[in-house]
């Protein structure tokens, strides 16, 4: 199916399933947990490394690694392919400050094809909003997934 | 004048690079380079205004597109929107007969990109589909060829007698200006390129050191 979706195909996949909440989770973000990221990350600001610092927050990419029970909607059709991970990206809305309890909620942000040089391609983009518990949005989260087509 | 003709920014899904950072390292690195274009993939960047930036680093900054039609990539030059509104650039299959002509008919030049490339450049379709028609220019030098690729499309572009352009097809920062476009006058406008592409007398140049 991968090498012959064609536009319609496309078209009747991104009517269906982009911007459809299909996942909600609250997470609790624990400071020490934070602060092993950040200084995994390389990070010596304070402000994501030192519990003391008047302007305390998780790194803002902390919430990339916020794991949601679900990557796709339960009906989403598997495609034939290979899958991958193809990078994750973060945009950063408002400082999120530890401890806190934030809401996840998930939904297909892009579904697109290409074609490159190991052949046609599949990209769906799954993005993770997440919320105080104020509702203030705090930031998106990105993940790309690529089914590429198997090489015959 | 030397214009890379073959850039993405993070405007393109894959795209790493930032337009400033770009041309913090033309400058910091010294490449030999007057400006740049961003040819984003499937889509035409009408929203970025990078004219600040240009005065800032005191190059320029052009926009393009790199589409896909059956043939590979091509990139086109001096998009307009009527131009967008003909051809629906996010289309993966779009027939190169049709980028070409409606290219031509709103003032804008394709180029077929990285014609040496398996599936996605001119050369690995010919067998198949023909020489297609109304060619003019193929990108013989491209910044992220493999081995042979080039050749192949150096090899083509003589055999048909097309024009050949540079472009490093750079994705991450440290990959821009490693080939480009050495034009005879400068170039300041998307229109202008176009114009100086159709006018001809330029000529692909690699900075990279290997022949590939």
């Amino acid at each position: 199916m991968m090498a012959k979706l064609q536009e319609a195909e496309l078209a009747s996949l991104r009517d269906r399933y982009l911007n459809l909440d299909f996942e909600e989770k609250t997470y609790h973000l624990d400071p020490e947990k934070c602060i092993a990221y950040a200084r995994a990350c390389g990070e010596i600001a304070p402000r994501f490394t030192d519990p003391e610092d008047p302007d305390f927050q998780a790194l803002p990419t902390f919430v990339s690694s916020l794991s949601s029970r679900r990557q796709l909607p339960d009906d989403f059709p598997r495609f034939d392919g290979i899958g991958m991970d193809a990078g994750k990206a973060v945009t950063a809305r408002a400082p999120i400050r530890l401890p806190a309890s934030v809401t996840g909620r998930s939904h297909l942000h892009d579904i697109y094809t290409k074609t490159g040089r190991s052949g046609n391609m599949l990209f769906i983009v799954s993005r993770m909003d997440v919320y105080a518990a104020d509702e203030q949005h705090l930031a998106s989260a990105d993940t790309r997934i690529v089914i590429r087509e198997r090489r015959t | 004048m030397i214009l890379d003709l073959h850039t993405h920014s993070i405007k393109s899904d894959d795209g790493r690079a930032k337009v400033q950072n770009y041309c913090q390292w033309i400058k910091a690195r010294q490449l030999p380079l007057d400006g740049f274009v961003l040819t984003e993939h499937r889509q035409f960047d009408f929203e970025s205004d990078y004219s600040e930036l240009a005065r800032a680093f005191d190059l320029v900054i052009l926009k393009g597109s790199e589409v896909e039609t059956e043939y590979g990539h091509v990139l086109v030059f001096g998009v307009t929107e009527a131009l967008t509104r003909q051809l629906d650039f996010a289309h993966t299959r779009l027939a190169l007969a049709d980028v070409i002509s409606a290219s031509e008919a709103e003032g804008a030049v394709a180029v077929p990109c990285h014609p040496g490339r398996p599936r996605v450049g001119m050369c690995a379709h010919i067998e198949n589909l023909g020489i297609p028609s109304g060619v003019r220019i193929v990108e013989t030098l491209n910044g992220g060829s493999r081995e042979g690729e080039d050749a192949a499309a150096g090899e083509m572009a003589r055999r048909e007698g097309y024009a050949g352009t540079g472009g490093s097809d750079a994705h991450i920062v440290s990959h821009i200006g490693r080939c480009a476009t050495r034009f005879p006058d400068w170039i300041d406008s998307e229109a202008a390129l176009a114009d100086a592409l159709r006018a001809g007398g330029f000529e692909a140049v690699s900075f990279q050191t290997g022949e590939k």
